[in-house]
Formats: C-alpha cells, sequence, structure tokens
C-alpha cells in the first residue's frame, strides 16, 4: 500500500502526517531558490540556504497561490502555481524517504480556509507530480478536526469537543457536535477567528505570559459557558507547551479531559485520506462543516412513471467534488425547479430556473442535459443545454447557465 | 410540471427506421415512434433487429428477453409494443391505455379500410412505393370492394400516389378507373392537374372527359395559386438562400441537396 498523507497547509507552518506512522514533519511555508545549485528547499533547508546568503526566500506561499501574485527570484518572475508545485515536491520528497515509499495513495490537503481557486491550484499540483485527480483531495481545517475526533475513542466526542487552536498568525477555536438520529449521525462542525489572538513572542516573558494566560481564560470562560464537553484540545504552535496558562488550564479541565495535539489537521486530513481509500465515509456520518454542503438540493423526477424526490447533491458533501451530468426530459414545462432543504427542514424553499428561449416542442419532447456543480459551499452553479429530440426534433444551440444561491 | 429522468443509454449505432428517414437513439425515441405511428409498427415493427438494438445499444436486457419470449409464443404480436411502452418508462399509463386502445380500433376495421388507412399513412410519409403496393392489393382483395366510393376513392389514392413517383402513364390508368366509378368532379380535377404537369415534361397527350369553361378557369386558379405559395415555400427560399451564397458553399450545399433528394427519391419508390 502507497502513502495516505495529511497536509496542513497554512501561511506560516506546514505539518505533514502519514496514516498509520507516528512522524510528524512541521516546517515553516517557505521555498528557496538556492544560487549555488540550481535547487530549491523547503522548510527549515529555506531559511538556512538564506541565512548563508545562497538563495533568496518566497513565504506565506498560500496568500500568494489565493491572490494569483508572483515572486521575482534572480530575475525570474515566478507563478504561485509554479512555487506551489516546487514546494509540494520537496514537501512530499520527506515522507518517500522516510517511508522508502515511492506511491502516494491518498493526499489530503487541509487549509485555515478552502475557496475554489486554491483548491484548482492544488489539484495542479497533484496533477504536475503525477497523482491522479482521485487521489488529491482538499480539506478545511474542520474537516480534519471531525475526523480527527471520530477517530478517537468515543468518549471523547460523547459530548461537544471544543479546540483552542493557537497558531503564529490567528487564534482559532473550534466546536464539534454529535447529533445522533434515527438516521445516520450527523457531526456539525464550526470555527471562529478569536479577536484575542496575540503574538506568541510574548511569552517569552513572566508578563507576557500571565497577560496570554488571562485572555485566554477570558475566551474560555466566553467559549465554554455552561456547556456540556467531553473533550477540550490545545493545538497549535502556541500550546507546545501549557506551563505558561495555569489558570487556563485550570478552567478547562474541569468535568472534562483536556488533550494538547500540535499536529492535529494534518492527523485529521491523514485520518480523512484513509477514509476517501476505504469509502466508508458514506455509511458511516454525515459532516456539516467548513468545505461540505449545508442543504439538500434535489428535484422532482418522474422515472419509470413513477414520481421521486431525485437528491443533486445531500448535505454534508463535498461541494468542491460534487458535480454531477443527467438528462432529464420536459414534460409540460418550460422550467426546471429545485428544492433546497437546509439543515432546518422549516427554511425549505423552491428555485425555478426558467427555460423560456427553448424552441417550443411537443410534451416531452425536449431533452435536456443539466450539468451542476458548486462554486463554494453556498453557490451552486447551472447550465441546461437543449439537446432537442433525436432526429425527430433536432437540438438547437440554446443553453441556459445560472447561479443558485443556497 | 415534472422532469422525466433519462436513463444512461449510450447508443452508438442508432436504429434507422426507413418509412420515417430517421435514426433513433434511444427508448425515448422509440416510443415516440411507436405511439406516434401505430400503422408503421403494427406490422413486423419489433423484429429481431430492433430486439437487438434494444439489447445492445439500450441495455435493456430484460426487456429484450421479454420481447423474445413473447415472439417466440406466437400470442398476439401487438403486445409486443405494449410491453415496449411500458418498459421505457416514456408514457404514465394513461397514454399506454389510450395507444393500447387506438390499436385495438385499428385491428377492429374491416380489412380494406385498414389496408387503406396504412396506404394513406405511407402515402403522407412519402413511402410511395409501399402505398402503391398496398393500394394495389386492396383492389385485388377477393370478392371485391362495399362500393363505388371506396373503388374510386382507392384509385384516385393510386393515382395521386404514381403521380407522386412521376409515373404519369399509370398515374393517368388509375384516374381513368377512378373517374369510371361515379363520374366525379374531384378526379376529373385531379385529371385536369396531371395533364398540366404531364404535359410541361412529356411529350405525352392525355385525352381529359370534357371539362366546362368555368371548372377549367377556377382549376387554372387554384393552379396559379399553388404556384404563387410554392413560390414562399421554405424548401424554395432555402434554396433561393442557397444561390446567394459563394461558389464554395453554395456547390457544397448543392451537392448536400441532391444526395438528400436522391435518397428522399430512393425512399419513396
Amino acid at each position: 500500500m502507497g502513502l495516505i498523507i495529511g497536509l496542513d497547509m497554512c501561511d506560516a507552518y506546514t505539518q505533514l502526517s502519514c496514516y498509520e506512522k507516528d512522524k510528524t514533519w512541521t516546517f515553516p511555508t517557505i521555498i528557496c531558490r538556492c544560487k549555488s545549485e540550481e535547487g530549491w528547499y523547503v522548510g527549515k533547508e529555506a531559511y538556512a540556504c538564506n541565512l548563508v546568503g545562497d538563495g533568496i526566500l518566497v513565504d506565506k506561499l498560500l496568500n500568494l497561490v489565493s491572490r494569483e501574485g508572483t515572486a521575482t527570484i534572480e530575475g525570474v518572475k515566478y507563478e504561485a502555481i509554479r512555487l506551489l508545485e516546487l514546494f509540494m515536491e520537496q514537501v512530499l520528497k520527506i515522507p518517500k524517504k522516510e517511508f522508502e515509499e515511492e506511491e502516494i495513495d491518498q493526499l489530503v490537503v487541509t487549509l485555515p480556509s478552502i475557496t475554489g481557486k486554491v483548491m484548482d491550484s492544488f489539484l495542479y499540483c497533484g496533477d504536475y507530480l503525477g497523482i491522479p485527480r482521485e487521489k488529491v483531495h482538499i480539506i478545511s481545517h474542520e474537516e480534519s478536526f471531525v475526523y480527527y475526533i471520530l477517530n478517537q475513542k468515543k468518549e471523547v466526542w460523547r459530548n461537544q469537543v471544543g479546540l483552542f487552536d493557537l497558531s503564529p498568525d490567528k487564534f482559532c477555536y473550534y466546536e464539534l457536535k454529535v447529533q445522533r438520529g434515527l438516521q445516520k449521525m450527523m457531526v456539525v462542525a464550526e470555527s471562529f477567528d478569536l479577536e484575542e489572538s496575540f503574538d506568541l513572542d510574548i511569552l517569552g516573558t513572566p508578563s507576557g505570559t500571565r497577560l496570554a494566560d488571562k485572555i485566554l481564560c477570558s475566551c474560555g470562560e466566553r467559549l465554554l459557558g455552561h456547556k456540556l464537553f467531553s473533550t477540550i484540545i490545545l493545538s497549535g504552535k502556541g500550546f507546545e507547551k501549557q506551563d505558561w496558562s495555569p489558570e487556563f488550564m485550570k478552567l478547562i479541565c474541569r468535568r472534562r479531559k483536556v488533550y494538547a495535539e500540535t499536529a492535529l489537521f494534518s492527523k485529521g486530513a491523514a485520518f480523512r485520506g484513509a477514509d476517501y481509500l476505504e469509502k466508508k465515509e458514506g455509511d458511516s456520518f454525515t459532516c456539516i462543516c467548513e468545505g461540505r454542503l449545508k442543504s439538500t438540493i434535489s428535484m422532482e423526477i418522474v422515472y419509470k412513471g413513477k414520481k421521486n424526490q431525485l437528491v443533486i447533491a445531500g448535505a454534508g458533501e463535498n461541494w468542491y467534488e460534487c458535480r454531477t451530468s443527467m438528462d432529464f426530459i420536459l414534460d409540460d414545462s418550460k422550467t426546471v425547479e429545485f428544492t433546497i432543504t437546509p439543515l432546518d427542514p422549516k427554511q425549505k424553499r423552491k428555485i425555478a430556473i426558467s427555460l423560456k428561449d427553448f424552441p417550443d416542442r411537443p410534451a416531452r419532447t425536449t431533452k435536456i442535459q443539466m450539468k451542476i456543480g458548486f462554486l463554494d459551499e453556498s453557490t451552486m452553479a447551472v447550465a441546461i443545454r437543449d439537446l432537442g429530440f433525436g432526429e425527430l426534433f433536432p437540438a438547437s444551440d440554446a443553453i441556459v447557465r445560472q447561479e443558485v444561491k443556497l | 410540471m415534472s422532469l422525466l429522468l433519462c436513463r444512461q443509454e449510450p447508443v452508438k449505432t442508432p436504429y434507422y427506421i426507413e418509412p420515417l428517414g430517421i435514426r433513433i437513439w434511444s427508448s425515448q425515441e422509440l416510443s415516440y415512434v411507436i405511439y406516434h405511428n401505430p400503422l408503421l409498427v403494427m406490422d413486423g415493427f419489433v423484429d429481431e433487429h430492433l430486439i437487438t438494438f434494444i439489447r445492445v445499444e439500450l441495455d435493456m436486457e430484460f426487456l429484450a428477453a421479454k420481447l423474445e419470449k413473447w415472439m417466440n409464443s406466437k400470442e398476439d404480436k401487438d403486445q409486443l409494443l405494449f410491453i415496449i411502452l411500458a418498459e421505457c418508462g416514456y408514457y404514465p399509463a394513461p397514454e399506454q391505455a389510450k395507444f393500447r386502445q387506438n390499436v385495438t380500433a385499428l385491428r377492429k376495421l374491416p380489412q380494406t379500410e385498414y389496408m387503406k388507412q396504412k396506404g394513406d399513412y405511407l402515402f403522407g410519409r412519402k413511402q410511395y412505393g409501399k402505398a402503391v403496393a398496398i393500394y394495389e392489393r386492396i383492389l385485388e382483395l377477393p370478392g371485391g370492394m362495399a362500393g363505388k366510393e371506396l373503388t374510386e376513392t382507392i384509385w384516385c389514392s393510386l393515382g395521386c400516389t404514381y403521380a407522386r413517383m412521376f409515373q404519369f402513364s399509370k398515374a393517368w390508368a388509375a384516374f381513368e378507373k377512378a373517374y369510371q366509378c361515379r363520374q366525379s368532379e374531384e378526379v376529373l380535377k385531379r385529371m385536369y392537374y396531371l395533364t398540366r404537369i404531364a404535359e410541361k415534361s412529356h411529350s405525352r397527350h392525355f385525352h381529359l372527359p370534357s371539362i366546362t369553361a368555368d371548372q377549367k378557369k377556377a382549376w387554372l386558379k387554384e393552379i396559379s395559386e399553388a404556384g404563387e405559395r410554392a413560390k414562399t415555400s421554405d424548401s424554395i427560399l432555402k434554396l433561393e438562400g442557397l444561390f446567394q451564397k459563394d461558389s464554395i458553399k453554395r456547390t457544397a450545399g448543392a451537392q448536400k441537396l441532391i444526395k438528400q433528394w436522391k435518397q428522399e427519391y430512393r425512399g419513396m419508390i
């Protein structure tokens, strides 16, 4: 079996874990072009190369990619995507070398926030590295959190789970709730960037640590309140050591277990990779978090003479990977109607797309091809093309494209 | 309002239906053809070729097997059509029932009437050769036909069909037979029209029974009006449009059109 890699990439640092392997790597998200050897270095080696004056660094790679920026090194202009490819190439060499395994079975990249543009970039990286697209996945930190937690013992997630992620660039709180229903179990995760973020450098002084402890206590009291938590997890560089925050520790350790896991997101991504490989997720639980749809989109259709509700995309599906193409025949109307059902079914609503510019034909002699994809978790893109009805009613060039807000 | 979900039918080799001059690519089109053309499909439409198409191209093994079993049972062949409509699910149950009623009603028609309707259907689909065969079979039926009116209609239809095939002598002979039945003015008008058409393209002169000056005037007017309508018909406009194009496009278009006409003519006879 090849490697199942979970890669957590932030602007400040990158962490890499492999499924069922103990080792985890953490290094700054930087890349350096070495002048003398004409090679590329990442992480600490990149810093070293830069320090001896033998290379030029590029940092904040993720930011550069999301704004489609460029970096000029030694007079050569590099597109952000190219730098990301080089970075990923170097990064993936590390576990390959360590475990003497060239094949990658799954690569799951987890990001603090995900956009279509950034996701596309990682898929192109996969193409560049020769990893088939079906083996490359991009998920949110929230989703990594879910998969990390659900791969722990059940008592860890019996009640709510809170996560404080204290990183050099931000302070974030995540919360996970498991809803056990009659049907499938539903796991809902959400996160908030906390305004009380502080520079980790203040932890270098006694007064700074006291202040940081106070900040954490205040956040803890506000966020944990009277909710019932089975577990609190501390993650991020700021929690590599916890002895600087005695009051906060006292607060969070009340009637619940507390764990520190600095590579939670990359490990969660690796768990997700294993899940993709086994394709078991469909049967186990519905995951609602960033990167997943929060509504079910369905249509009323007739199949073999019977009316049915056809689910186009279900709540909890990865919006980026959720795309479909189907053919329908219009019965007696030139409208296509979608039913959007959010998690709260009371907010169910219908959205109609008009096909008034399609040619007039007798009932049931217009076949349409409907392509559906998602631009983000709250925008569905629909393209409907007129296919006519064979040679009896030839197709026209009519096509309707519409974005639907979910 | 509803949408019919189409099953995936990756047809690579479509099924050609000669009388309609079309190829079908899906089970929905097959259902449509059956429903709208009962006279076409009631006699031998469902055969081994169609079953192979259903099995291989439409990937409907169950339906194909069901049809084969029914064919081998030597029972009512119309049932094959009902099975297809039911299995394809394109038409809802009420419309399937309606089709069943139509077929039953057609089957209940007297043989001559059924054959005439079939001949007329083929004429309407420009399948003139096949229509002629049917009209001639009706005329040859033992025991003759039920009345002069029907006999006249069949001869007249035969005359029209031959005329469409540019076989003017045969058309004239058929019209003469039709005219002998009841000396109908309608038949006489058609004979007059034929003389006008045939005399333009053939040296042959037909001896028309005597017509009045008023009749001649009225029919000439009709011919003239038809000529005017033809000038603005789609096919003429399309042809004129073709001749306004540059020489390369014109030649290519003309080649395509001639090929189409040839195909149509081959289909007619």
